[in-house]
């Protein structure tokens, strides 16, 4: 056979195909990178949360959409662990979204590394602030810049099974002390399989409500911790005063907490009430089955609850957008649209627009009415947001959570674990 | 096609030595392949440069820096070393979980496996059948799927609690409880011991069965046997999964992260190295940090590896050429 | 020895095995009979047949999580295996053929670093990869993924598919070039057919290890539309309440089908590949 010629074909035929693989590769991925459409403008725009929420707000975002057929917004959600996770790879990785859901944990993280765009300056100018409240709107502002946007108000809240605590003989909608939580959360405990409260230990927003309600806070202005030793060590005290009269879950149950209320002890019916925040209801009930209600924080002695107006989550455009304007403009669409306000509810919480928030309070029903009216009610009693947490606040939860386990799992006493916490907290902080 | 224990040893000169007898002189072809060989070669060239060596290269530098990512590295000499040594108790706990881990599963998995393997080194039917069904975990173990399950199994009021409270031993969620959640994931990997008892069989099939036969003759024991014949026998094979399955525990990750829901596990029980190291790099952006982490770690598995190589001498027996195929 | 002693000693041999076999099989049969049950039956009841058989799970479940179905999930890891195979099997195949049939300058040392990578942990070059891809604006496709394949970076089947070429007698090959052949015609008809055996393998691995991979995926991938099976899985556990599981234990169970699918077609080889080259799982 005459192999010359084809043999150097086939010599050729492989060269070629090193060539054309990787070709192909790109290739695919490119398809891959639009999942169609015919805008002008894509922008990436993500946030954290349950399946429920996803539905209302990509409902928002086709809304936007059609309002904006020049733009097209592509989408993606998780679970708030998993979020950060997510996004702190994606901004390693260069490409943050454009649009992005930020925590007030998180705020000084991102803004501090200058990942988030200042929208006082640039496309960020046209976000209209004008009807949000001037307290709430400044929770955004992070050293004279602003990396974010409200998108919700909510306050820390306990959520409950009215029925396991009315056969406790107790109505904590109508508030109780510490001390009468702890009776009632072991009764509750007492007469069903689930435990009274979630293990709170673990928790960094009951510490801090627990510290204001003391007048002090978690966070100086500074970017300190605001509170000593002693202070961790009374609370710990407390929480652990909940775990050994089986008030709280015990340590395994504590452990498998994870910030989404469907893992959460309350949403697997392992307690029957969880500190968390109010607009969160309609996601635990969903989980635990049963019919839940919010209620306001237990408070020290002279009644003082300690919660406040907390920007449930933000809105921030990312510095290296290359679509700011089409960013900005969903943002303020997310923010300001009395429609979305409409479709989206109180599933984040209260409209950040007063307007908005005033004419949906109105025709409000169910969950919604009950947020509302606890709101409303508390209203007059809410304090200001603290001051924005430092870098590294995040890092201080998983903290808090792992140095608490050790207590509660009686591998470490309170003292020791409370030192661990200072000394590391303060490194993280440093 | 065994290459085991092939016959000849793998860059087998004597096929080279009649080929150039029969060819032109060994020189004189070396050179006229050259440039075909480098063709063949450059894809693996291409990554072994610019996606093994050059990374390599960039991540030790990195490990005396800084880096956040954002901004430029910023050297710190030693100081990335020194931290993770002397003012990281995450880091300490790491190394503490993983040596932990590598110490039990890696003896247990091998224990299991030679025993198994030993059971099933006979003619009787279905052997075929036992050794799939043994083997099938070690395809499946690594998955995110496989950890969900063991996740289950052994989360609180799962079947593993339930059978215990039969036997009358009350445990708390295994994967939730400090004490027990790294146990789960040993037994996580101690279920795909299938590898290296397929490993192990094919061993055991090249030992003569004069030896035993001769042994039994002789009225050696059969644990006798074992410790005098089928051991030493093994040795080359029980070293070469010793190696392989070190290797590999050190870099565990899937099994930590979704059973340890991808923070460490309860009171960081469940923080592995390679979880710690994710974690200081992508969640922290110090990838300096997390370079030095790495080196640290291939250090370590290098002295692991040359340790056991050194004392290879003293307990496995060669009694022929070997040439031991390699794992991942 | 009698023949009734031996008969009741294989019986008790059997017996043994068959114990062995339900404790290593439990998981998988009980993951697939969880995701068939109702919801409430999965975790309260120890039986391991449900009362009645459910399929909620798999419908459910396979709407997916973040707005993206399933079936995407799939498609994705199927595209990233398929191409790493395809990748993976001409790209050490290639270099394969070098070290086993060609002389050349630094031929041993090439080796022996081939073979030290062999125990390279990932993670030394994991992050000045993911800066090279950043920087390349590839993060968050499949070329990350897929790449590395290409360039022949998994030297574990490199070597695999030399100890396997080694094993074909060289009078083959010698025999095509005296006929004329050039080396690359002599790799083409001759090494490469010869070596099916050793490249269905490294498909077949290649395939589960793709399949099974997540740190990677995860590292690298960030959209829900891009996710994989493992991806999909995590994001489908993280948002869903314990009222899913049913939803979570059906997609757990397809995730493997593959891989089980592929076991019980290739079990021999697969088996035979593993003892003879050390191969793991």
């Amino acid at each position: 056979m005459g192999r010359r010629t084809e043999r150097r074909t086939k010599g050729r035929r492989i060269a070629a195909l090193a060539v054309v693989v990787p070709l192909l590769l790109t290739g695919v991925a490119a398809c891959g990178t639009d999942s169609g459409g015919g805008g002008d403008v894509t922008i990436n725009f993500v946030w954290w949360g349950s399946e429920g929420r996803a539905n209302l707000t990509k409902k928002a975002v086709e809304l936007f959409q059609q309002k904006n057929p020049t733009i097209k917004v592509q989408t993606s959600f998780s679970a708030y662990a998993a979020y950060w996770e997510k996004l702190a790879t994606q901004t390693a990785g260069g490409k943050p979204p454009d649009v992005l859901n930020v925590d007030s944990r998180y705020l000084a993280e991102y803004g501090g590394r200058n990942v988030l765009a200042d929208l006082n300056s640039g496309a960020g100018k046209a976000i209209s602030l004008a009807d949000i409240n001037p307290e709430l709107a400044a929770t955004g502002v992070y050293q004279g810049k602003r990396y974010a946007v409200p998108w919700a108000q909510n306050t820390p809240a306990m959520i409950y099974d009215p029925a396991a605590f009315t056969a406790a003989g107790a109505d904590p909608a109508k508030g109780m002390t510490w001390d009468q939580y702890a009776e009632t959360a072991q009764k509750v405990s007492a007469a069903g399989s689930a435990r009274g409260v979630t293990d709170f230990g673990i928790l960094d927003t009951p510490l801090e409500i627990w510290l204001r309600q003391q007048g002090k806070q978690f966070y100086t202005p500074e970017g300190k911790l605001g509170f000593a030793a002693d202070d961790l060590r009374r609370y710990w005290q407390l929480a652990s005063k909940f775990r050994d009269t089986k008030g709280a879950s015990p340590a395994d149950v504590t452990a498998s907490y994870n910030t989404s209320p469907e893992q959460s002890p309350l949403g697997k019916k392992l307690t029957s009430s969880e500190f968390a925040y109010d607009n969160l209801l309609p996601a635990y009930q969903k989980a635990n089955g049963k019919p839940l209600n919010v209620a306001p924080y237990p408070s020290a002695a002279n009644g003082d609850t300690g919660q406040y107006r907390r920007p449930s989550m933000f809105l921030a455009v990312s510095a290296r957008s290359q679509q700011q304007e089409a960013a900005a403009k969903l943002v303020d669409f997310l923010v300001n649209d009395p429609e979305v306000g409409k479709i989206v509810g109180t599933d984040r919480g209260l409209a950040p627009n007063l307007k908005v928030r005033a004419q949906l309070a109105a025709g409000a029903t169910g969950n919604d009415k009950t947020l509302y009216d606890y709101e409303a009610a508390l209203e007059p009693k809410l304090g200001a947001a603290p001051p924005v947490p430092p870098k590294g606040a995040g890092a201080i939860q998983k903290l808090l959570q792992r140095t608490y386990e050790e207590v509660a799992f009686g591998r470490m006493s309170i003292d020791d674990a409370v030192n661990r916490f200072m000394t590391e907290a303060q490194k993280g902080l440093s | 096609m065994t290459t085991l224990r092939t016959p000849d040893p793998p860059v087998a000169p004597p096929a080279s030595a009649a080929r150039g007898r029969r060819r032109d002189s060994p020189a004189g072809r070396r050179r006229k392949s050259q440039p075909e060989a480098f063709a063949f070669l450059t894809p693996w060239l291409l990554g072994a440069v610019a996606l093994t060596v050059g990374p390599m290269v960039v991540s030790l530098y990195l490990s005396f820096t800084d880096y956040d990512m954002f901004t430029a590295p910023k050297w710190v000499g030693f100081g990335n070393f020194t931290h993770m040594f002397t003012d990281d108790d995450r880091y300490l706990q790491s190394v503490k979980v993983t040596l932990i881990y590598v110490l039990v599963s890696v003896p247990l998995k091998l224990t299991v496996s030679l025993l198994v393997a030993m059971l099933l080194n006979t003619r009787r039917g279905a052997n075929g059948f036992y050794r799939a069904a043994f083997y099938a975990p070690s395809l499946l173990g690594a998955s995110v799927a496989a950890a969900l399950v063991w996740r289950a199994l052994f989360m609180g009021g799962g079947p593993v609690n339930e059978v215990l409270a039969f036997f009358g031993w009350h445990t708390p969620s295994w994967v939730d409880d400090p004490q027990f959640s790294l146990a789960s994931i040993v037994l996580l990997g101690v279920w795909q011991f299938g590898a290296p008892m397929v490993i192990f069989l094919a061993g055991l099939k090249q030992i003569p069965a004069e030896l035993h036969e001769a042994a039994a003759i002789d009225g050696a024991g059969a644990f006798r046997r074992f410790r005098h014949i089928t051991l030493p026998m093994l040795s080359p094979v029980i070293f070469f999964n010793l190696v392989m399955e070190a290797i590999h525990a050190f870099q565990a990750f899937t099994p930590a992260f979704v059973i340890g829901g991808g923070r460490g596990g309860p009171a960081d029980a469940d923080l592995f190295y390679t979880l710690y190291l994710f974690e200081v790099g992508f969640q922290d952006f110090r990838m300096g940090y997390a370079s030095a982490m790495a080196w640290v770690l291939l250090v370590v598995i290098a002295i692991v590896t040359a340790i056991v190589f050194r004392t290879a001498k003293l307990w496995v027996f060669y009694d022929d050429v070997e040439s031991t195929g390699e794992n991942k | 020895m009698t023949v009734l002693p031996r008969t009741a000693r294989s019986f008790g041999w059997h017996v043994l095995c068959l114990v062995i076999v339900a404790v290593v099989l439990y998981p998988l049969v009980w993951l697939a009979f969880a995701s068939v049950k109702p919801p409430d039956e999965i975790l309260s009841r120890l039986a391991l047949l449900p009362t009645r058989f459910v399929f909620d799970g798999y419908t459910k479940g396979w709407e997916g999580a973040a707005g993206v179905g399933f079936g995407r999930f799939f498609l994705n890891s199927f595209l990233v295996a398929g191409l790493s195979v395809a990748a993976n099997v001409l790209s050490c195949s290639l270099a394969a053929f070098a070290f086993a049939r060609l002389k050349f300058r630094f031929r041993g040392a090439l080796f022996a670093f081939m073979i030290t990578t062999l125990m390279l942990p990932y993670h030394v070059t994991l992050i000045p990869q993911y800066v090279i891809f950043q920087q390349a604006g590839l993060v968050n496709t499949f070329v990350p993924l897929i790449l590395p394949k290409l360039l022949a970076t998994e030297a574990f089947f490199v070597f695999l598919i030399v100890q396997f070429m080694r094993g074909i007698p060289r009078e083959l090959d010698e025999a095509a070039i005296i006929d004329g052949c050039s080396v690359y015609r002599t790799f083409w008809h001759v090494v490469l057919p010869l070596s099916k055996p050793a490249l269905v393998t490294t498909s077949i691995f290649t395939f589960i290890w793709t399949w099974n991979d997540f740190f990677t995926q995860m590292v690298y991938l960030n959209d829900t539309e891009k996710f994989t099976v493992p991806l999909g899985l995590r994001l489908f556990v993280d948002t869903s309440s314990e009222s899913n599981f049913g939803a979570m234990f059906a997609m757990s169970a397809l995730a493997l089908v593959p891989i089980v699918l592929f076991f019980l077609a290739f079990q021999r080889l697969l088996v035979e590949g593993v003892s003879t080259s050390g191969l793991k799982g």
